[in-house]
């Protein structure tokens, strides 16, 4: 899974993605970005054509954006990337955003977590062909 | 006139994307479609050509940006904006600062000295090294043209007890003398850093490069197998038990001794194979560290390594630094009159072309450099090595010519800075540079000097 994450999620410094990565190994790339307003349709289609069976991005709770709105843009970014995909094939789940609660924070590693066992049912994708050759 | 010393650099191209200081965000929504864009207008051309790595997701209008920020203040509806990466300030930690991994990763691509502090607006001085300022005096009167000049400016420096006199015989005729020097052409001796994905390649690299340098490359007992045999008159091996002398390479002209049991023995023993051999001892940077080295003088040993920690403090104490170390055993030896018998070499935590002069000022005549070798190979002190995760730029991948051009390219560009250094002090030999303390203000002294009889500021009292 490729996972994109805004900065201003709790517990998402370099010491706590480090921890991640050793507990997860392969199964997770961590890409930190200075705002999840960054986040374009590309990187996540990229990410799923490359290497990743799914592709997840984490923002900051809305009203909160360090740059006013880039969590909202987020958001319309993902819908458009959900029907791309569909429109290719694949299932809508692939791809997904999930915003961080203001009343109840959760770290990165407990989110990952929540997102891996929602992603679980859908198995390899069928964009990377079979194992051992794309 | 010997000819001189030059450092040949070429542009060795990096592996890998480097994190940058700060990304664009770029919101497309809302845009006014005016009929020439800030895009367009990017002196750059930085929009023109737009590309994503996606394995490392990094862009190219991150990388092209020279932050210029003409696009950010120039759209009218306010859609760009720039952030700082929060991957690039997370990179190594206080001492190595992200600022000065780019900056070494910089001059490791070219051998080229990248500009910085214009528009600086402070601190002015800071720990460690920091708190010394150099004197720059001369720099009104450069040499007639430049550092590769004319003039000459030599960096050599010599690794051995000098003699202390010179002995006639009954024909006024010069007798020999038992002292053995060694001569490196700049005080930069090459060292294996403490962590780091390192291969055998990246182990031949560093020997390469020590060869074309001219200097010597410390390698620990453990790694001295993996480099080939034609590379031992470059090597400086370092041996922590008496038994692993054994694997001694063939050809090596000076050996590092970091144990305490059996010393005298050892030295006796690599004496007796091969007195041509220097050898030096290696301390830690821990209390009585002076007190060591007089006694070390006191009986013989011709060469000192002072050995602070990674971050160039001492191991028992984080508020000292490397630079205090070294001016405790340069002053003691002083005192007792045994400076000149002794070569005193300093590692830990030199960081930055300036710690060359800095730590040579203080009173050492060379240092031994280890990390800024690792992030000339792009490393980012991220240290996931340690915890065994994967290393985000496969330096244990990396060709063995590939690593030797990197590092040659980073030690060309402090060559060159430390004959900028020079130059600017009217200094035109390191071996004169070596506790020149006349040649820098330390902002500890002047500080001290300047308020001490001001008396004591009364906190919370507010001026009307």
């Amino acid at each position: 899974m490729a996972l994109f994450y805004c900065q201003n999620v709790p517990e998402s410094r370099e010491a706590d993605r480090q921890a991640l990565e050793e507990a997860c190994g392969e199964t997770m790339a961590l890409f930190p970005m200075p705002c999840s307003g960054r986040v374009e349709p590309v990187h996540l289609l990229r990410a799923l054509e490359e290497f990743a069976d799914a592709a997840y991005v984490i923002t900051c709770p809305q009203g909160a954006c360090r740059n006013f709105e880039g969590n909202s843009r987020a958001m319309k970014r993902m819908e458009r990337t959900k029907s791309i995909i569909e429109s290719i094939g694949l299932e809508r789940e692939r791809v997904g955003l999930i915003v961080c609660s203001k009343e109840n924070p959760k770290s990165l590693a407990a989110l990952a977590q929540e997102i891996l066992e929602d992603i679980s049912s859908l198995g390899p994708s069928p964009a990377l062909g079979p194992v051992g050759g794309n | 006139m010997p000819s001189k010393y030059v450092i040949h650099t070429e542009t060795v191209l990096r592996r890998f994307q480097p994190l940058i200081q700060s990304g664009i965000i770029a919101w497309e929504e809302g845009c006014l479609k005016c009929p020439v864009c800030v895009k367009k207008k990017c002196v750059y051309s930085v929009y023109d050509h737009r590309g994503l790595n996606a394995r490392q997701m990094v862009e190219s209008i991150d990388n092209e940006c020279m932050n210029c920020l003409r696009c950010v203040q120039g759209c009218p509806n306010e859609l760009i904006h720039k952030s700082i990466n929060p991957e690039f300030a997370a990179m190594g930690d206080e001492h190595w600062t992200p600022n000065i991994i780019a900056s070494l990763w910089a001059q490791s691509d070219s051998g080229k000295i990248p500009v910085s502090g214009a528009g600086y607006p402070g601190p002015f001085s800071g720990p460690g090294f920091d708190a010394i300022w150099t004197d720059m005096s001369e720099i009104v009167r450069p040499t007639r043209d430049g550092i590769h000049g004319r003039e000459y400016i030599s960096t050599a420096v010599d690794l051995g007890r000098t003699p202390a006199h010179l002995v006639f015989d009954a024909e006024s005729g010069l007798l020999e003398d038992d002292s053995l020097l060694m001569n490196i052409p700049l005080p930069i001796i090459l060292k294996v850093p403490a962590f780091g994905a390192i291969s055998e390649k990246t182990l031949v690299g560093w020997a390469e490069a020590a060869k074309r340098l001219g200097t010597l490359f410390t390698v620990p007992e453990d790694m001295l197998k993996a480099i080939p045999a034609d590379y031992g008159r470059w090597l400086f091996p370092s041996f922590s038990t008496a038994s692993a002398l054994e694997g001694l390479p063939d050809g090596c002209r000076m050996v590092e001794l970091a144990f305490e049991d059996g010393l005298s023995e050892a030295i006796k023993r690599i004496k007796d194979f091969d007195p041509s051999i220097l050898v030096s001892k290696k301390i830690p940077m821990v209390e009585g560290m002076a007190d060591r080295a007089e006694s070390l003088v006191a009986s013989g040993v011709s060469i000192i390594h002072l050995e602070a920690d990674f971050q160039g403090r001492r191991h028992d104490d984080p508020g000292t630094f490397l630079k205090d170390g070294i001016r405790s055993i340069h002053l003691k030896l002083v005192d007792a009159g045994t400076r000149d018998n002794v070569t005193l070499l300093a590692s830990g935590g030199i960081s930055m072309a300036e710690h060359v002069a800095k730590s040579i000022i203080c009173g050492s005549d060379g240092v031994l450099v280890d990390f800024p070798m690792l992030i000339a190979l792009e490393c980012r002190m991220c240290r996931r090595c340690e915890k065994g995760l994967s290393c985000p730029v496969d330096i244990q991948d990396a060709s063995a010519e590939w690593t030797a051009g990197r590092v040659i390219n980073l030690v060309g560009a402090w060559h060159n800075q430390l004959l900028e250094v020079m130059g600017a002090m009217g200094i035109r030999d390191a071996r004169r540079l070596r506790g020149e303390v006349g040649r820098a203000m330390f902002f500890d002294q002047l500080d001290r000097e300047t308020f001490e009889n001001m008396g004591a500021v009364v906190e919370e009292c507010e001026l009307e």
